[in-house]
Formats: structure tokens, sequence, C-alpha cells
């Protein structure tokens, strides 16, 4: 604080606490805006003390790294080993597998539907159960199986990306309601003054296809600060973070001790305690000028690292780099964290795309998972990866052993967990011989399919994943809403299945 | 959370809930009971019950007899079933596991009322609006509610506040110098005010400024808003729109023409081009979506927003189930959605800019005067032939009638410069519609469904036809009971911050009560008294001692959400009338009104890491100069991603509807007023115009303060000011290079006449006081 006068003033702030105020965004901690909602409609919680940090119980995870793969991984080339496709090469899909499932536009005009197995050699490796299943395509990965949660068996109902991203990210196919960060950010608040609480960035990709939206990390009905901040390799790493030219730090000093006194005249005035608020909004501004820059700068960071993560990691806004932002952001404080890397909508050229696509994440993301369980992060820090569904095990367009592509597919898609009370080095989940149905433990589908609606045993809707997030986070998903149009909406709906089997 | 934010909180809600010693008046059902009730017990004894639970949504379904016992017992009240559950220890009401219980003060409500009797009434929102006789004031029932609490009315804001805050809230902009000079030389206050009203008013800005909150709810964009997000041409509509609030068009007919002007007889040109409200909805045309699906989708999201716009509640419950809470059943949703289910666009946009159809419009709004003026005039000249005029008028022009011919030259000439505009129009034959079961498209189930209304909201007259203008004259028939109250709300929260209705989504059961019932009662049957007159209700609330009350908050009520309405408004002004105020400050404020959206500065590559590579928006190329300074609401609209200055400051996506902005505060906000290229280009135009237009350092600044405050500055004001100021110029005269860094942003020429370190020393002192709080809020 610059003078005495302001940080009284400050004081005087915080006691003057109102509720209206608690509405907004506030710097108190752990999951204010949320709390006051609640306490505003029901005084349930108005005695009762809350874990230090949790909303609903304790939390085993601190903070969230979600790694989204945009466009929707080959579960079939990735995680997901079908050998006995390989006898099936070119066959037309069998009738009852496909099971009156709809398929988009781009394949229903198909004459067939031809069996596609992956190109790719898969290898068995040791995790802390039997082992788990990992392509070529993903050397590093395979390194920290015994991490990971493997579930093989995760669905949707959309099929087609615009929804089926929307849906995953918001709980809704359409547009609308607040992003999984902004009810995270609702519901944790932010344990950082200086950085902001919700950041997202967008990696780089050879194959960007596939739009995101602002919806992905906006807020929706919720008050707007929840939405995500754009942490950019381009320009200004946040937004307008630099002082224009000729301005330097000494001089916004001045100038913000003179908006001080400009607001502090403003506020004896008319003694509206907004005024207070944003008092100290300039002042964090002030700081993250200083907090960001330090935060992207990475020369104190070691060879080992870059070993790590790769050379990759020093260009700015590669998708190693980002994961390595990723951890530093942790390190400080940042409790929710998203990165974005497009081109997975492997329609025509899979092999070429996917490989070029695992080539940019698959270094990173293991180095992430290392770096964070050596620096003890790991523990506490839940990290997710995966896309908004699947692939199909036949083929879109030409079929030869060396090129395929594949088309959108719901019903079964592989997404990973580590860390942060996730049960590492297991696999959960089974599919049928053609990775095209959730099945039970000896591959026979099961008919009907899982629906949203009725939780299945070995299955995981992405409301029952975005349930999950939450539970490890502290937060009971059914108990995070908001008041909306007469409702209490929540990100899952009336969905969701807290996945326990997946808990430690 | 600290403990002392505990303690407040929970001081706070005490004054929230009902005291017991309150609990022996008679309680009021609509209001105290039914919220609890629908909030807590609904879920399953409310509309949507299992066949056989007990419901408790109306009287007679809780008062029957379930053999032996029944929910509300009349005859022996003790006995109850509602009573004995809600106090049972062993088998409660709500059950151990529900996930909403009662609170302590809940259930004593709950108990208190089923004592008296049990009564039910209907929720206030769905029994037609009457004016009550007690009052006849806006000013009545404020004070009347304030007295009751043992207060008055604040004293009057003083004048130069009064003069910014009206300007501020009919024309988003501070008032003109010479109109603020001539409203304070003015000896008569009340005269000198009632002339300012009428001239905001008339002034083109009032159009400009009241559409943009219409443009939030309808969800206006410039692009289709789903996968590719391209390029839309609807930008009409927005014209049109600003030209209704500008010409005072008669609200009733302000939403007829937007619902069914396409089923008015003999339609004119603004009649058809308002429709592109229909026609709003985000689209897609991903590879691989199914028609059918989005079919239902667009469905979905018309039947919702006209709930959200016009009925102040959403229905998207009763997409999947008959609501909840409020009482709308599934197939009520459905008859409701059939009256969109007719319209004749295909479901994909195919990502084009003239998604069918479309109609030729006017580019802007000169053309717009031309078009209209040359449309009067045909329609004149062929009046008496019973055709469309158009189709006349070329007849006539062929025939060699020299005033047709001439007419026929002009319209061709407008109709070369014309754009395209998405319009509604009926198929000949309307879909079928069914009840979709979970609201999945695949799952139709049940008769086809004829278009109609939810009963509870008002009679639907035989005489309507069936369409979308049957629908319209509903909406805004005198038996509705929600529209004319959910629009002159919105009004009211333009005109005060908040609305009387403080959830202005929702007027259902699990809305708020309004604060003032009586008043907004009032207000919703004078608007239909006066024939919908919009600029009259606004007259009649700024001209309230209500609105002209100062904003301070008062040491003698304690009110800080300002319930009472003991004082003024008081605001964080929105997204786009902080820039406006920039720009006008600073003279670069460029009038010309309408036309296709314009891109000021935004930061380089924001559009491209989100766009589809195929996208014919994934590139933000910035205007030239000579559009970079047009009003806000003339700025590009990306529905996956506006402009970061409006959303920094709470601007919605307008990918769905929003009638409520958020009005947040952030350090983002802060690094943003003081960095962005626009500001520092504004703050140093300004700069000018000071340095140009005063000689003095103490005159500059009161030209600044009066320009954005309306009033010269105080002491303390002053003091920071000239302190800043001195500063500035000791650094910027030693270091000349920085100087002319600053004076570098932006493209607007510099006045190479001025000193470089002088204006760069007041481009810091300006762009100051542009982001200090006698500029950001309302007050």
């Amino acid at each position: 604080m610059p003078t005495m006068n302001a940080s009284s003033l400050l004081r005087e702030h915080d006691l003057n606490m109102t509720r209206r105020q608690l509405f907004g965004r506030s710097a108190l901690g752990v999951g204010t805006a949320a709390m006051a909602q609640m306490l505003g409609q029901d005084s349930l919680l108005a005695g009762g003390a809350r874990p230090e940090v949790g909303m609903h119980h304790e939390a085993k995870a601190k903070r969230v790294i979600y790694l989204f793969m945009s466009g929707g991984p080959s579960h079939h080339d990735l995680w997901d080993f079908k050998p006995k496709m390989q006898a099936m090469f070119g066959q037309d899909m069998p009738e009852h597998i496909r099971d009156g499932q709809r398929i988009t536009g781009m394949t229903s005009g198909q004459k067939t539907l031809p069996v596609c197995p992956s190109k790719y050699a898969f290898s068995k490796v040791d995790n802390h159960q039997d082992g788990v299943w990992v392509s070529e395509l993903l050397p590093y990965t395979a390194k920290v199986v015994k991490e990971l949660c493997v579930v093989r068996s995760t669905f949707t109902e959309a099929i087609n990306h615009d929804p089926a991203i929307t849906y995953i990210q918001t709980g809704s196919q359409i547009p609308g309601r607040p992003s999984l960060g902004a009810w995270l950010s609702y519901g944790l608040g932010s344990t950082n003054e200086n950085l902001p609480g919700y950041v997202v960035m967008h990696a780089q990709s050879s194959f960007a296809e596939q739009s995101l939206f602002g919806r992905l990390w906006g807020s929706g009905f919720l008050p707007s600060d929840h939405q995500g901040v754009l942490m950019r390799s381009q320009g200004d790493a946040v937004l307008y973070l630099n002082n224009p030219a000729g301005v330097t730090r000494r001089d916004r000093r001045a100038q913000l001790d003179a908006l001080m006194a400009l607001n502090q005249a403003q506020h004896e005035r008319f003694a509206d305690p907004e005024i207070l608020s944003r008092i100290k909004q300039h002042e964090m501004a002030y700081r993250m000028q200083m907090s960001v820059p330090e935060l992207m700068d990475l020369s104190q960071e070691s060879e080992q690292t870059f070993e790590l993560y790769g050379e990759e990691a020093r260009k700015p806004g590669t998708f190693a780099a980002c994961c390595l932002n990723a951890r530093r952001l942790a390190e400080r404080g940042v409790r929710n964290i998203q990165i974005f890397h497009r081109g997975w909508d492997a329609h025509n050229n899979l092999p070429k795309e996917h490989e070029s696509q695992c080539r940019d994440i698959d270094q990173g993301s293991a180095a992430l998972i290392m770096d964070l369980k050596q620096r003890g992060l790991l523990k506490d820090t839940l990290v997710v990866w995966g896309g908004e569904f699947g692939r199909t095990a036949y083929c879109q367009g030409n079929l030869t052993h060396k090129n395929y592509g594949r088309d959108h597919h719901p019903r079964c898609f592989t997404v990973w967990m580590a860390g942060g009370g996730v049960k590492p080095g297991i696999t959960y989940g089974h599919t049928d011989d053609y990775g095209y149905n959730i099945a039970d433990a000896d591959g026979n589908p099961l008919f009907p399919q899982p629906t949203k609606e009725h939780w299945v045993p070995g299955t995981m809707h992405i409301h029952d994943l975005n349930a999950t997030i939450l539970h490890l986070l502290g937060i009971d998903h059914r108990k995070l809403t908001y008041r909306y149009q007469g409702r209490d909406f929540r990100l899952t709906d009336v969905h969701g299945h807290v996945m326990h089997d997946l808990l430690v | 959370m600290t403990k002392r934010a505990v303690f407040w909180l929970s001081i706070s809600l005490a004054t929230f809930t009902v005291s017991p010693g309150h609990a022996l008046e008679k309680v009021d059902f609509s209001r105290e009971v039914l919220p609890v009730l629908s909030n807590k017990c609904f879920a399953c004894h409310g509309p949507d019950a299992k066949k056989k639970e007990l419901r408790l949504d109306t009287r007679e379904a809780a008062t029957s007899d379930r053999g032996g016992y029944r929910g509300i017992d009349p005859e022996n009240l003790d006995e109850s079933e509602v009573l004995l559950r809600i106090h049972d220890a062993d088998d409660p009401m709500p059950p151990v596991d529900a996930e909403k219980q009662l609170t302590p003060e809940e259930r004593q409500l709950l108990d208190t009322w089923v004592r008296q009797g049990g009564e039910y009434a209907a929720h206030w929102a769905f029994v037609p609006p009457k004016k009550a006789e007690t009052h006849s004031t806006v000013d009545g029932f404020v004070r009347h509610r304030l007295q009751a609490h043992g207060a008055d009315f604040a004293p009057e804001a003083d004048r130069p506040t009064l003069a910014r805050r009206l300007a501020l809230t009919l024309t988003g902009l501070p008032p003109e110098p010479q109109v603020l000079a001539a409203f304070l030389a003015e000896e008569d206050s009340e005269d000198a005010y009632a002339a300012l009203v009428e001239t905001l008013l008339a002034s083109p800005r009032f159009g400009e400024h009241q559409a943009r909150y219409w443009l939030d709810a309808v969800r206006y964009g410039d692009t289709h808003g789903l996968h590719l997000d391209n390029r839309r041409g609807i930008y009409p509509y927005r014209d049109w729109v600003v030209r209704a609030f500008n010409e005072n068009l008669p609200f009733d007919q302000f939403v007829t023409w937007q619902v069914a002007g396409d089923l008015l007889p003999d339609p004119t040109l603004a009649q058809l081009v308002a429709t592109g409200y229909v026609r709003m909805n985000p689209t897609t045309s991903e590879g691989g979506v199914l028609p059918e699906e989005f079919q239902a989708k667009n469905n979905f999201d018309r039947t919702e927003t006209l709930g959200t716009v016009f009925l102040g509640m959403t229905m998207s419950c009763a997409r999947c189930h008959t609501h909840k809470y409020d009482p709308i059943k599934q197939s009520e949703y459905y008859e409701l959605l059939a009256f969109f289910n007719s319209t004749a666009e295909n479901p994909l946009d195919g990502n084009k800019y003239d998604y069918g159809p479309v109609i030729n419009a006017p580019a802007d709004q000169a053309a717009w005067g031309e078009w209209q003026t040359l449309e009067s005039e045909a329609r004149e000249l062929v009046k008496e032939s019973g055709r469309d005029w158009r189709a006349a008028l070329m007849a006539l022009a062929a025939e060699g009638e020299p005033a047709a011919e001439a007419l026929k030259a002009r319209l061709e000439g407008l109709e070369a410069q014309a754009t395209t505009t998405l319009v509604a129009r009926e198929l000949d034959k309307a879909r079928e519609t069914k009840l979709l079961a979970r609201g999945e498209y695949q799952s139709p189930t049940g008769e086809v469904l004829e278009p109609a209304v939810p009963s509870v909201m008002g009679a639907w007259t035989e005489a309507m036809p069936r369409d979308r203008l049957g629908l319209a004259r509903w909406l805004t028939s005198r038996e509705n009971p929600l529209v004319a109250r959910v629009l002159i709300n919105r009004v009211w929260q333009r005109v005060f911050g908040e609305g009387l209705v403080r959830t202005p989504e929702d007027f259902g059961v699990q809305g708020e009560h309004p604060t003032h019932p009586d008043l907004l009662d009032w207000l919703a049957v004078e608007w239909q008294d006066r024939g919908w007159d919009l600029k009259h209700m606004i007259r009649l609330m700024v001209h309230s001692r209500a609105f002209k009350q100062d904003s301070a908050r008062r040491a003698d009520l304690s009110d800080p959400p300002n319930r009472l309405l003991g004082r003024g408004p008081s605001y964080r002004l929105d997204a786009e009338v902080l820039r406006d105020v920039a720009l006008w400050a600073s003279h670069l404020l460029d009038p010309h009104m309408g036309g296709e959206g314009v891109k000021p500065y935004q930061p380089a590559g924001m559009w491209l890491a989100m766009a589809h590579p195929a996208s014919n928006t994934k590139k933000y190329e910035r205007d030239p100069v000579e559009l970079l300074y047009r009003r806000s609401l003339y700025v590009y609209w990306k529905r996956t991603s506006p402009h970061p200055m409006m959303t920094l400051f709470d601007a919605p996506s307008r990918e769905s509807s929003c009638v409520r902005r958020s009005r947040s505060s952030t350090s983002l906000q802060s690094l943003a007023l003081l960095n962005e290229t626009q500001r520092v280009e504004t703050a140093r135009k300004l700069a000018e115009r000071l340095v140009k237009g005063r000689d003095t350092a103490s005159q500059r600044l009161e030209m600044l303060f009066r320009l954005l405050a309306c009033r010269p500055p105080s002491p303390p004001e002053s003091a920071a000011c000239l302190s800043l100021l001195e500063t500035m110029l000791e650094r910027y005269e030693q270091d000349a290079a920085a100087a002319e860094g600053l004076l570098d942003t932006g493209e607007a020429p510099r006045d190479a006449s001025l000193a470089a370190a002088e204006v760069a020393a007041w481009t810091q002192v300006a762009i100051t006081v542009l982001a200090s709080d006698l500029t950001l809020l309302m007050y």
C-alpha cells in the first residue's frame, strides 16, 4: 500500500464487508463467492465451520491441471488395444456391434463401414495392476503409467465437435452455461493475490482444426470475473499487461497514487464499498505486472527441467512450454489451469496427424507428471488428459494399411487422470473387441449401452468425470449450485456420479 | 474466509429470515410460503410429482384424502400430514438424505401457515396486474415503503450530478458542455430539468443506448455462433432496433413486428427486418451434423429465449419434464415451441452470410431514412391497386407513369447499395411438432401438438391465429400477466440500476418477489393505458424524486442493496459506455449511425488462436482509421470471441439471452483501463483538447472534470491531479523519446503544434481520471 491512509481505508473496507460484495470476486480466499450465494439463500451453513480447504468435504486435490485434447483423440491408436481387429481389416462392421448408434453425416453416406485396426504397435507396460497397453505413439507417457488412472470407458452423447466440447466443458450441449473452470473458480476462489485464479493456455499444433470458443472457459451466467484468463504466448502474456510506450513502472505508480486519491475522494462522498474493492484491484493489477513476467521467465529453470520437458519447452506457445508454465502456476498457488491443444480431429489422414499431435504432447504431459511428482506437488494436484469424444472403429474414407481416417465416436473413449487423490497405476473400464461399445470384463458389449441417467459400474459418463473432478477438489457437484432463472443450476445438470472406484 | 466475514454473513442472514415474533401474523402464501414449498418440496411434491405422490402445488391436491390422511386437513389442521412430517424426528420431511433441508425458520413458517388454514393463492406474477388505488405516481409508492421503515427520500442530488446521471441513463454519454451549461444557468430548475429530459430523449444517441440492452436480451451477434462461427448478415435488424427506440415505436408493435412482422398484412420493410429476432439463434453447419438434431436445438433456443425476453422465465426445465416449480407442463413447452417449428430456413446455416430467407435492407441509418421515405411515397402512389406495393410500383412504371418511373429508379438505386438481412418466413405447411421425451430429438412421442401457450400465463382468445402473429397478439394482450411487467421491470432496471424484481430473468415461483409490487403493477398497467409509449414511461421514472435523490449511502438508513430505494442509482457503467465516454471526451466519437460491425484495435492473434482454419472470421483485421471511433454498439460481435474490452467489463457473449449483466471488479479491468491502445489514444486526444482549449493547468483540469463529472474538481482531487501533472511534466521534459512513444499510440493524428511533453503529461492525467470511479460509476 502506498500510503497509510489507503491501508486504513482498506481495513475499514474489510470491516464493512457486506453480503452484496461477497457476490462479487473477493480476495478473501476459498470459494467466497459460492459461499455467499448459498448463504444468501439458505442459512444451513451459516453456523457451521467450513474445512479450510474443500467446500463440502476434505479436498484430496488443491488444484487441477486439465490437458484438453480438442478434436477427439483416437482411443484406438493411443490407449485401447484391439488385436482382434487385425483379422477383420477392411470387413464391414457387424450390424450388432453398431447397435443402431447414430453416426455423423460424414460417414453415414459411406457404402461400407470397414473395420480399421490401428497400424501402431502397442506394448504392455507395468502399472500397479496387471499392466496397461500403450501405443508406440506415446513413448514418454508410457513411462509414467504407474501414476496414471486410465479410464477406457468414458462416454458422451454428442457426436459433433461444437456440441460435444461444449457438453464436456459446460455440462450442456447448448451454449450459455458456465464452464467447468468457471464453476471451479466460483467454488475455489484464488489463493494467490498476484495472479489470476483460473488460467487458460492455447498450445500450438500443426493441425489446428476445430475451433475453440470463449464459452469453454466462459462464466455463462456466473459473475463474469469467473471467466478464465488467457495466458498467451503472443503479445502481452495477459491481455493489456504491459504499460504503453513511454510509461514506466514508476510512472504507473504515480498514476495509481493519483487514482487512489481520486477514488478516496469519491468514496468519502458516496461511501460506496465497491470503490474500495476497486482500489484493491488496481493494486493487484500493479503487482500482477511484476508477477506475470516473473512467472513467464524461464531463465531460472534448470537444464534438467529442459531435459525433462524437451527443448520444445523453450519455445513459447508449445504444448511443452504450456506444461512447464502449468507447473510454475501450480507452484505459485494458481488452482485452476487448463491447456487446450487442437488438431485431434483425424477424419482422413490419421497417421500423419496423430503422429504429429502425439509428438506435440507426449513428452510435455509425461514431464509434467514427473516434475510435479519430484516436487511433491502431484499428491495434491489433479491432472486430467482427454478430449470431447473418441474415434470410430471403422474407417472414414479410403482404408489402406498405411493410411486411414476415423469419424467421431461418442460411445467410448479414453481419459486419464493422475495425482490429487486418484488411484495411481490402474486402468478402468472395458470396451468390446472393436473398441466400439463399453463392455464387461470379458469384452462382451453391454446392451443396452449405459446412459447418463443410471451409472453402471465400469463406466464414466462425462458428467461422472466432472463430478469426480469437483469431488477431488472438495466440492459436492450436487451442492455447487447457482440460482439462475429460477433453477439451481449445477455443472452436472441432474446427473453425475462420483467415481469412487478411482479414488484413493 | 476470515472469522470476521463469517460473523458479518451471519448478521446479514438474520435480516433475511423470518423472525419468530413475525410468525404469528397472517403469513402471505405467495410471497413467503410458496418460495419455500417450491424450493424445498416441489422436486418431489410439485407439478411433476410421481403419480402416487402427495402433491402440494395446489390446495385441491394438498387437501385430498389419501386414505385416512391429508397433506393439509382443513377439518383438523393439527393432524395435517405436512405438519406432522416436518416435525417428525423419525421420519422427517424432507427426508434426511434430501439435498435441500428446511431451515428452522422455514419449518416454523410452514407450521404457522398450515395452522392458519393452509390457504393457497396464485403466484403473483400469474395474476394480471391492476393499478392499486393507493398511489398514482412513482414517488407515492416508493415513499410509502420508505415511510414504513421510518425514512424518507434522500435530498436531491446536486444539479451537475443530476445532469450527468440523466444524460448517461438516457443516452449513455455525458451531457454536451453547452447543454450542461444551459441547464446549470437556468434558474427554474424544474423547467430546466424537463427541457434536458426532452433534449436527451430526442437525441439519436438515445436509441443507440437503449437498443444495446435489447440486443443483449435477444442475443444479437454478427456471427452464427457455433463451430466455424462465420459471418452473419443481420445488422439491419440492429439498426432497426435503434430506429424503433428513437421513433418511440409503441412497444406492443415493437414486440409484434419482431415475433411476427412477416405475418402482418402487406408488411413494410421495417416489419420484415424486425423478424430478424426469430432468426437470432446461434446456428451451425458443422460437417456431419444431423439437420433434425439442429431443428430441435434451434427450436429449444427460440422457445427459451422467448421465455426469458418476454415471459421472465426460460421454461428450459420443461424441455425434459414437467416443470418442478412453475406450473408448466412438458406438453405446454412443446406447444409453445410449435409456433417456431414452421419457419422456412434450413436448420443448418451453410456457413453463409446470407443464410436464407434474407431480404435486401438498408446498409446504414442514412439509407434507412431514404428507403422509408421512398416506401411511403410509393405506397401512397399505388394505394388503390390493392397489391403488394413494390409489384404495383413496377407495373405502373412499366406503363410509363412518370412518378412511378422516378420512384422505380430511386428504388433501384437504393437496392444496388443494399445489404441482406436474415428474416423469418413461414413454410406453406408447418412441420409436425411432438413432445420430445427427455428433450431428445430422436424421441418424439404422443400426439401431434398444435401451437398453444402455457395456460397459467393468460388465456388464448380463439380469434387469434395459431401462428406467430397470434403469439404476438397474446404476448401484448391486456390479459397477459407477465409481458408488460417483465419488460417494464427491465426499463426500470436500466434507469435505476436494479429492477423492481431483482431477478429480471425469473418471474417464476423461484424468483425474487418485487421490492415494490404495487409500483411494478402500476407501471405495467400505465404503460398499456398509454399505448405502450416507452418515452412516456421513462419520463415518469426520470422525473421521480426516487431517481433524482442523492446516491450516497445514508447514515440514517441501513439498506446496502437499496431495496427501499432510499438513495439514487449507483453502479459501474457498462463496457460500451466506458469506451464511448472516452471517445466522446476526446472528440473522437464518430456519430455515423448503423452499418456493418466495426473492428477497432484488438491484440493480435486472439481470433486465430481459436478459430477453425475454414472460418471466415479467423483473422481479425482492424478496420481503417475512419472506422475506429464508432460507438461501441457498432463494434463487431463475434459470438465465440467478442471484443476483449467488452467481455472484460461483463458484456455477455450473445450466444444466449442476457437480461442482466454482472458487474465485476477485477484487476484485469485495471490493466485494460490504463494500457489498452484506444484508452491511451483517447487520453492523448483529450489531452490535446485540454491543452488547446484552456491556458492554465487549473482551467484545463476544470475542463476535464466538467466533461467527465459535470463539475469542477474538489481541492483534494485538484491536488492529486496537479501533483501527477507536475511529476509527469518533469519526466517527459527530460525524456522526449518517452513522450513521443506515448503520443504515438493509436492511429489518430497528432497535433504537432503542441509541446509533446505537455500533451504527454496531460495524457497521463486524462487516462487516470478516465480510469477513476468518478468516470466509471453512475452516481
